[in-house]
């Protein structure tokens, strides 16, 4: 099988990035330059679990529950704010030559038991007795609830989503109530890591936009610099998405990026404006801040809330 | 009895196949848990949700009968004529006033 070994290990290191406080810019700069690296979309695709930067006591639980979610065999390596990009990509590379030969691979850091006892419970096995009333691997079952839109009463499913999405800014951690693909409640439990002001510059921003778009290509090109190649960008984005008074829509913003100017105004609470948006147009409304930006009305929201009316 | 022979030997083989995955499945159940870039579900994935374009399927399925009808009448349309054209003519008709009920009842609207 050593052809085989030789031929994973030529491939490109699939990698998948918790982004710490200070590193955003970082860790999409060397993705864009860097050769042999692949930047996984979820850890099911990745082999490298490489963490970025400090990641804060209260988000390394999370931390945990990811590093168990990248299938063997698998590595995890911690980038320090000041080593530079060229030594961590030939330790990525190293790691992933070593793995693809057979290097032992990291055990589960969280117990294998599943969140609920489910096993030989009920008359069928499902955790519990009667249709919803079971527990099938150890979660329960949707309830049902008014959709926005018609009150149709279906399922909504509850989730955190983040601190480490790779749809949202690093840090941020929603609590979201959805049905279907619209987002019916959503409520920020934490905020997104400080990034240095260069995370907030107009092609990194603008990069960040394309990226979520599916348009790879043309987003590292912005981030290495380069125009993006890519026709008619602003159509993709649904127009008066996000609009805010003196801030413009997504698209708007969008554009000012792709022509190199920082957007200006600031949005207030961006989180009330989830609800009732579908799950892509979420994530590119707060892709359509620069993080800076986000993460002040963010806080800002956040401290209004806590004072008491 | 050969094509018996063949349909047997694949049987077996993708039989064997689906018992070697069936193994790599085994997964813990931190590594099997849903991606949720480190976030916990409260429920199971399993969920009734409201499929929006339904109305945009009742609109392929006239689009549909339409083509079915289209195949034979191309097949008689040189034999038949004018009263061929005639009878399409009606038929389209008939399709058309639907998809104007439909455009009036903002179906094209995606939502």
């Amino acid at each position: 099988m050593s052809w085989l070994r030789t031929l994973a290990a030529g491939a490109a290191a699939p990698i998948y990035p918790s982004i710490g406080a200070g590193m955003l810019a970082e860790v999409e700069q060397l993705f864009a330059s860097a050769p042999g690296l692949r930047r996984a979309a979820s850890p099911r695709d990745a082999a490298l679990l490489l963490v970025a930067g400090d990641i804060p006591a209260e988000a390394r639980p999370a931390l945990d529950r990811l590093h168990d979610q990248l299938p063997h065999p698998r590595r995890t390596l911690a980038w320090k704010a000041g080593e530079p990009s060229t030594q961590i990509s030939a330790r990525l590379n190293e790691a992933w030559r070593d793995l693809a030969h057979g290097a032992p691979s990291e055990p589960d850091r969280l117990p294998d038991e599943p969140p609920n006892p489910w096993r030989g419970i009920g008359p069928h096995g499902q955790g519990g007795k009667g249709m919803m009333g079971g527990t099938p691997r150890g979660r329960p079952m949707a309830m049902t609830g008014a959709d926005i839109r018609d009150g149709l009463e279906l399922d909504r499913y509850t989730a955190r989503v983040g601190p480490f999405a790779p749809m949202l800014p690093p840090g941020l951690t929603l609590e979201l109530t959805l049905q279907g693909d619209v987002i019916v409640e959503a409520h920020v439990l934490s905020l997104p890591f400080p990034q240095p002001e260069e995370a907030d510059l107009p092609a990194l921003c603008a990069a960040r936009m394309l990226r979520l778009l599916g348009l790879e290509g043309a987003a590292d090109r912005m981030t290495r610099g380069h125009a993006p190649r890519a026709a008619w960008i602003r159509g993709a984005v649904p127009a008066g998405l996000g609009a805010w008074p003196g801030a413009g829509d997504a698209r708007d913003r969008l554009d000012a990026w792709l022509s190199g100017r920082q957007e200006g105004g600031a949005p207030r609470d961006p989180a009330r404006a989830l609800p009732g948006l579908e799950w892509h147009e979420a994530t590119l409304l707060l892709a359509s801040f620069a993080p800076g930006t986000l993460r002040r009305a963010l806080a800002e929201a956040q401290d209004l809330q806590e004072i008491p009316a | 009895m050969d094509a018996l022979l063949i349909i047997a030997a694949w049987t077996g083989l993708a039989a064997l196949a689906a018992w070697g995955m069936q193994r790599q499945a085994g997964a813990t159940a931190p590594l099997a848990a849903p991606f949720l870039g480190g976030g916990t579900p409260d429920t199971h994935a399993w969920q009734r949700y409201h499929f929006r374009p339904y109305t945009m399927a009742l609109v392929f399925i006239a689009f549909e009968m339409e083509m079915m009808f289209m195949y034979p009448w191309a097949v008689v349309f040189v034999r038949e004529g004018a009263k061929a054209l005639a009878e399409m003519g009606m038929f389209l008709g008939i399709l058309s006033v639907g998809l104007l009920y439909g455009w009036r009842e903002g179906i094209f609207r995606w939502q």
